[in-house]
């Protein structure tokens, strides 16, 4: 089963029409996908500039990152979650734009980036975890997390954008 | 002059069919400019509520950390307003009856209001009582995420 048609029974569904056709199910869903990004990317946003060295350079980086993890955790699990159900009624749509490979794709590499930076970095946080500019690898990987989570919010807000243009 | 003359008015000015001379482009530019000022603003708002809540950085002053957004606070407000400018122009007569532009504009003061009051007030005054920190982050938090959320109701109503 491809994923084309993977996405269209999954439209046809019953859960996914009733998503679709709710008058306050699907804009409930959506705004919660949306609003959440204060949570997730939000504060990824506000801890990637820690790491690169221009916001409460005085705080250890631990403990923006220690301390706010459970947040952004809860934060992108109710992301996921959403974006599930968005899919679930949506996903037939989406899965024709180039935008919403990229959006997915680009995920992914931002999620390699938190990885490789979690087993490399943070584990040795002790040895940088005061400084006001990290180093330079550090700089990097939190340049590249801005990077990654603006086009991934970039390319999902243009995903109801496009999905709307092609239909008409 | 009625407030319907008003938004007839812009929507019929010159800026208007300027905006929507370009339609799709300055649309998009738009509305991508907005969730930006919306990750700014709102992820400042959380870090800072919820420490004024008792989660987060628990370990830093509530004013410290006022004092290091607060420019995030005003840049995400301001692309905010200027991209919600741009959005509302070209089509002002069909927010003029979509109710929840009007509840967007009414919380959008208010949480404004509480910003510089309340907000303030918390995030700059040493030993205040917790039970008074907790209502204002609530308070802080309800108004913003209101604004939010009833501003992504307008465009599933218009």
């Amino acid at each position: 089963m491809s994923i084309v048609e993977f996405s269209q029974a999954l439209y046809d569904s019953d859960i996914g029409t009733g998503i679709r056709e709710s008058l306050y199910l699907f804009p409930a869903i959506e705004g919660t996908h949306l609003l959440s990004l204060a949570f997730s990317v939000g504060l990824i946003l506000l801890t990637d500039l820690r790491l690169v060295g221009i916001f409460l350079k005085d705080v250890p980086a631990s403990d923006i990152l220690l301390r706010l993890r459970p947040w952004v955790l809860g934060g992108f699990a109710v992301q996921f979650l959403t974006g599930i159900l968005l899919f679930w009624a949506e996903g037939a749509t989406v899965v024709k734009l180039a935008v919403f490979w990229l959006k997915i794709f680009v995920i992914f590499v931002a999620g390699l980036n938190v990885l490789w930076f979690e087993i490399k970095w943070v584990r040795h946080v002790g040895d940088w975890d005061n400084q006001a500019v990290p180093p330079n690898t550090v700089r990097l990987i939190g340049w590249a997390s801005l990077t990654f989570w603006a086009v991934v919010v970039i390319s999902g807000r243009l995903l109801p954008y496009l999905s709307n243009y092609y239909r008409t | 002059m009625s407030t319907l003359d008003i938004f007839t008015s812009i929507q019929h000015s010159a800026l208007s069919s300027s905006i929507s001379h370009f339609d799709h482009l300055v649309g998009a530019v738009a509305q991508l400019a907005h969730i930006t000022g919306l990750v700014l603003l709102l992820s400042s708002l959380v870090l800072v509520n919820l420490r004024l809540l008792g989660f987060g950085l628990t370990g830093q002053p509530v004013s410290k950390l006022a004092a290091a957004t607060n420019k995030f606070i005003w840049i995400g407000l301001g692309l905010l307003a200027i991209s919600g400018l741009f959005i509302f122009i070209p089509a002002a007569l069909i927010y003029y009856v979509n109710p929840f532009f009007w509840y967007k504009a009414e919380l959008l003061v208010l949480a404004i209001t509480v910003q510089l009051t309340f907000f303030h007030w918390a995030t700059t005054t040493e030993n205040i009582k917790p039970i008074l920190s907790k209502a204002v982050g609530l308070l802080s938090l309800t108004l913003w995420f209101g604004v939010g959320a009833s501003g992504r109701i307008i465009g599933f109503l218009n």
